[in-house]
Parts: C-alpha cells; sequence; structure tokens
C-alpha cells in the first residue's frame, strides 16, 4: 500500500524527518510511537500533502505510485485520509454540506455518479449512529462547538463516509477520555478491512489496547529506530524514550 | 438626485467621500473601460414592478393581489409608494425591478418617496440589473408610529449611487440588506433618523467584488429618541484589485438616553491588491448609552484550506466553500425567506 524510502523533510531549512522507511502493505495497521517533536505529526502531515514542508530526498508511493507530487486533493482521490490531532473549525460550512461536497467530489475523481443529498443524508445517519454521534451535530458548523471527543469523532465519521484506503491517525486519542476513546477505536476498527491499511501515530501506548497494530515503530529525531510487534508498545510504556538518545548527540 | 448632484454632495463634504472618488471613478474613461450589458427584466416575484430605464412599466409589470394604486408618480416628479395605516404587504413581498437597454439614456436618475401609516407592514426588494449607465437613486422613507419597513436590494453590475434618508416614528422598524456587486462603482448610502422613542434600524449588506470593482456602504444612524435601537452588520468579499469602503457612523442626540447601538463590518481579502477601508465613528452626547463597534479583515484560513483539501475538495472548490461559509450568517438571517434564492442566485451559491 505505502513505501516511505529514506524520506527527509526540512520546515523552514531545518532537517525534520532525516531518512524515513517505512513499508506499510494492504490490511495492515502500523502504529507510530515517539517523544514530542520526534517528527510524527511531521510524517502525516507531508503524507497527505500540507504546504510548507520540502521534502528534500526520498519517496512515497502509494500502491505503486508517487504521491509527493500531488495536491492535497488528488491525494484524497488517491485514497489517503488524515484525521486530524487538531479538527479545524469551519464555521457557517454544516457537517452535513462539507461531507456532501467532500463525498462528491472524490466520487467525480474515482468516477462514480455523485449522490444526491437524500442518499448522503442516509449514509450520514447511518455512520453517525455507529459513533454515537448525534443527528443534530450533522447540521451544525464542521466542528464549531464541538467538544474535544465530538471533532475526534467527526473524524472518524469522515474517515468511514470517503471510504480512504490509507487512513493516518494523528493523536487521535489525545483529549479523550477512557468512553470516547473506546467509541472512537471502535469506529477505527470497524473500518479495518484487507484493502486499507492504517497508519497510527500516538504518544501514548493507550491507544493501542483498543487498536491493535501488526508492527510498531519508534520515531525519535527524525528517524524510524526501532520496529516490533505490538509488545513493543507495552515496553516503551514502562521504559519511556529514554532509551532513544539523540543520535547526533 | 442626478449624477452630477451627487457629485456636488461629495464635492461639499470631501470627508464623507475620501474613499470614492466620483470625478475618477465615473470619468467617461472608466465608465468605458468596460461597459456592462444590460442585464434582463425577468422577475419571479408575484408582485413585480419594472422599470426600464428609469420609467414604470405598466406591461411589464404584475401587481398580484396588491393595488394598483400604490405606486404613484412619475420619472420626473419621483415616484411614490404609501401604505396607508394598518396596512399589511409582508405576505406579499413586492419586488421593484430596474433593468435598462439600448435605449437608455446618459443616465438614470430614480426618485422614490416611501411612507407606511401607522403600524403598516411592507416587505420590498430593490432589484437593480447590471446598467450600462450610471443609475442614481434619491429615495426618502417615512415610517409613522411602529409601522415595519423590510427592506432589501441587489445591485447586478454597474455604476449606481443612492442615498436612502429613512424618518423613523416612536416604535418603528426599518431593516435593510444589500448586495452589491459588480459595482463600477457605487455608493449605497444610509441617513436613519431615529426619531422616536423605541425605533429600530438594522442595516445589513454583502460587498462581493472583484476585478477593478468599488463598492462604498455609508451608513449613518442618528439616534434621535432615548430607547432607540440599531444595528450595521456588513460583510465584504474582495478579490482581486476591488475595493470595499465601509464608513458607519452613530451619533447620539444628549436626550436618546438607553441607546444601543452596534456596528461591525468584516472583509475577506482574497487577494494582495484588494482592498478594504474601514472607518467606524462614534459620536455620543448621551452618557447613558450602550455602543459599540468591531472591524475585521482577514484572508481565508489556511489551515481550514488544508483540511478541506485533504478532504478531497480542489483549491476552488475549498475556497468557494469558505466563501459561504463566511457568508452564510448573513443569507441565513436574510428577513424574507423568499429573498433567498435571489441573493444566493446572485452570488452564484448553490443552495446550501
Amino acid at each position: 500500500m505505502l513505501e516511505i524510502k529514506n524520506l527527509h523533510v526540512a520546515i523552514d531549512g531545518k532537517e525534520i524527518l532525516k531518512g524515513i522507511d517505512l513499508s506499510l502493505p494492504d490490511g495492515q495497521v502500523h502504529a507510530i510511537m515517539g517523544p514530542n517533536g520526534s517528527g510524527k505529526s511531521t510524517l502525516s502531515y507531508v503524507l497527505a500533502g500540507r504546504d510548507g514542508y520540502t521534502v528534500t530526498q526520498g519517496s512515497v508511493t502509494l500502491k505503486g505510485k508517487d504521491i509527493l507530487s500531488l495536491s492535497p486533493d488528488q491525494r484524497a482521490a488517491q485514497g489517503v485520509f488524515l484525521a486530524m490531532q487538531y479538527p479545524v473549525e469551519i464555521p457557517g460550512v454544516t457537517t452535513m454540506s462539507f461531507l456532501k461536497t467532500a463525498l462528491n467530489a472524490l466520487r467525480k475523481a474515482r468516477g462514480q455518479n455523485p449522490l444526491d443529498a437524500l442518499q448522503i443524508l442516509k449514509l450520514l445517519r447511518e455512520k453517525a449512529k455507529a459513533l454515537d454521534l448525534s443527528q443534530e451535530l450533522l447540521s451544525r458548523a464542521v466542528n464549531v462547538g464541538f467538544s474535544g471527543g465530538e471533532k475526534k469523532r467527526n473524524e472518524v465519521l469522515q474517515m468511514a463516509v470517503l471510504e480512504p484506503s490509507l487512513c493516518l491517525l494523528d493523536e487521535t486519542d489525545s483529549g479523550l477520555d477512557i468512553d470516547a476513546l473506546r467509541v472512537v477505536a471502535n469506529g477505527v476498527n470497524a473500518l479495518r478491512a484487507p484493502s486499507r491499511s492504517m497508519l497510527v501515530i500516538t504518544h501514548y501506548q493507550r491507544l493501542l489496547d483498543y487498536i491493535k497494530p501488526d508492527v510498531v515503530h519508534v520515531l525519535a529525531y527524525g528517524k524510524i529506530r526501532q520496529s516490533g510487534g505490538p509488545e513493543l508498545a507495552k515496553e516503551l510504556e514502562k521504559t519511556g524514550y529514554a532509551a532513544f538518545a539523540r543520535e547526533d548527540a | 438626485m442626478t449624477l452630477a448632484a451627487f457629485k456636488n454632495r461629495a464635492s461639499q463634504n470631501q470627508e464623507a467621500w475620501r474613499y470614492t472618488n466620483l470625478d475618477t471613478l465615473l470619468s467617461p474613461a472608466a465608465l468605458d473601460a468596460e461597459p456592462f450589458p444590460h442585464g434582463p427584466h425577468a422577475c419571479p416575484f408575484k408582485t413585480c414592478l419594472v422599470f426600464l430605464n428609469g420609467i414604470f412599466e405598466p406591461s411589464m409589470s404584475r401587481f398580484g393581489s396588491v393595488p394598483s394604486c400604490l405606486l404613484m408618480g412619475d420619472r420626473d416628479s419621483g415616484y411614490s409608494l404609501t401604505l396607508g395605516e394598518q396596512t399589511c404587504l409582508v405576505a406579499h413581498p413586492v419586488e421593484l425591478v430596474f433593468a435598462s437597454d439600448s435605449k437608455a439614456p446618459d443616465e438614470i436618475p430614480l426618485k422614490f418617496s416611501i411612507s407606511l401609516g401607522k403600524n403598516a407592514r411592507l416587505s420590498l426588494l430593490e432589484n437593480h440589473r447590471a446598467s450600462a449607465v450610471p443609475v442614481s437613486v434619491e429615495t426618502s422613507v417615512t415610517l409613522a408610529p411602529h409601522a415595519k419597513f423590510v427592506h432589501g436590494k441587489i445591485v447586478s453590475g454597474g455604476p449606481h449611487l443612492a442615498l436612502y434618508t429613512v424618518h423613523a416614528a416612536e416604535g418603528s422598524f426599518y431593516t435593510n440588506t444589500s448586495l452589491l456587486r459588480r459595482t463600477r462603482p457605487a455608493r449605497n448610502e444610509f441617513s436613519v433618523h431615529l426619531d422616536g422613542q423605541g425605533a429600530q434600524v438594522s442595516l445589513n449588506g454583502i460587498m462581493f467584488l472583484n476585478g477593478h470593482d468599488h463598492a462604498d456602504t455609508t451608513a449613518h444612524v442618528l439616534h434621535n429618541a432615548p430607547h432607540c435601537t440599531s444595528r450595521q452588520s456588513y460583510k465584504s468579499v474582495l478579490d482581486e484589485s476591488a475595493r470595499g469602503v465601509f464608513q458607519g457612523r452613530i451619533t447620539v442626540a444628549p436626550h436618546a438616553q438607553k441607546t444601543d447601538g452596534y456596528q461591525i463590518s468584516r472583509a475577506l481579502l482574497l487577494s494582495d491588491k484588494a482592498e478594504m477601508d474601514s472607518k467606524p465613528e462614534l459620536e455620543i452626547y448621551a452618557d447613558d448609552v450602550s455602543c459599540r463597534h468591531g472591524n475585521s479583515v482577514g484572508d481565508l484560513d489556511p489551515d481550514a484550506l488544508f483540511y478541506l483539501r485533504s478532504r478531497g475538495l480542489d483549491e476552488k472548490a475549498a475556497r468557494d466553500l469558505l466563501i459561504q461559509g463566511f457568508l452564510a450568517d448573513a443569507l441565513d438571517s436574510l428577513p424574507v425567506e423568499a429573498w433567498g434564492s435571489s441573493f444566493r442566485h446572485e452570488l452564484g451559491l448553490e443552495p446550501l
């Protein structure tokens, strides 16, 4: 699904990612853990195509195709979805009309017919129910006045509706209490599929109790320093990230 | 008022016209630079009065269930709309369509006098289709106690100068919502006198401009009596080299205690060359009042743009959706629901 090779990324001339190699096969869930400032969010933004990040070396391919040259919307059309750590508020635009516009834009890019308002309403209601999101939220402006938990569930709702093939979850657990975490994790787990891969970025092991990864990578100081099975996450919970001292220190 | 009279007015009060120079904006070169095609005069409303080249055309108009004596007068002496006491036309919004064609004179001066008797109610939409020649509007509005006038206005393009002078008696209510588009230039000016206790005014508008459009909204609310309320709320979306002007002024007379005044102007600049000039002015001579003003100028939020694009919207769709979101509260709060489609159509927006 996703192949990252020797990826170097700089922001304002400062190198943040210093050669990432990662291979995420179809249907697998990989976790990326690491201390604050290790470059976890940078990696998710670079994969989604945000401005301001300069790729100085390396390549990223999705299903064999280069995505670094694509705009964020072109990447979305190819199946990339980033569930953001801080979902953005969009005043004046209802969640309903936002998702209708987004879904039909993606369907168009994928050569599918657009859905009408009624079909979309039905789909959204069904998906929102599964995430324990009230329907009233759908007619409110995107993320405006949403609680932290509602924002994160709204991200998962969008993921469920837009059906990406690569899900990037950036600190989806941050700001969630244990009940909300369970709902969000259940929502994510329901989307696991042989044709869909996930990269779960988190600071804490807690989320991985609910979303079981196939592989755990430790990202520190811009590089993947260790990879292993789910047991690696447990170990990190005990030992912390101190072992991954600055390579150049 | 003719164009010359407007220019004369401007020359006598340069401060009030500092951002809108009629000599430059209405010079023959500016007018010839990009003349507008004349717009159509079709109208979706049941009650629709059409003025072609400044002259009322009964054959193109429909009065619906409104008596034809509502409109009197002629072009030279001015037209008048008079509603007697207790008359209510809210259920039948009236639309005035102003269109021009190739037989238009060099300029179209329009003069209106609108008068509502005690407790009368009127909803009226002025729809100025694109005009190749300057249109000037001089309207005086007189509201008797507890009358309510819900006034809308759409300018679809061309040179346009307007002055509305409103006198509101005790407990009466005046509201105007104006949409200015493709104006080269426009001056939409209000002078609202809240003369009776408890009178209310709400002035709202959208300036949606691009190219070399220039639109100036100047609103002066005079609180001449106690317990009056005024609201001014304007939103501007300016692209390319467009220029928007908002001058909002609130004057509170010494005896106008318990005045509640508020004005806000918010602008979205979509290009480095676009310009917004905002000038709020509060002149307060009473001591027990609440008067506030606010002003913001910004561009589209890059985080929001990225968020939408990461969900599959291309750059244009993402920008359009954010612009639509910026204008949403103005469009959602239109006082006459039926105006929504006219406003959205003029803005090129799909219904949400």
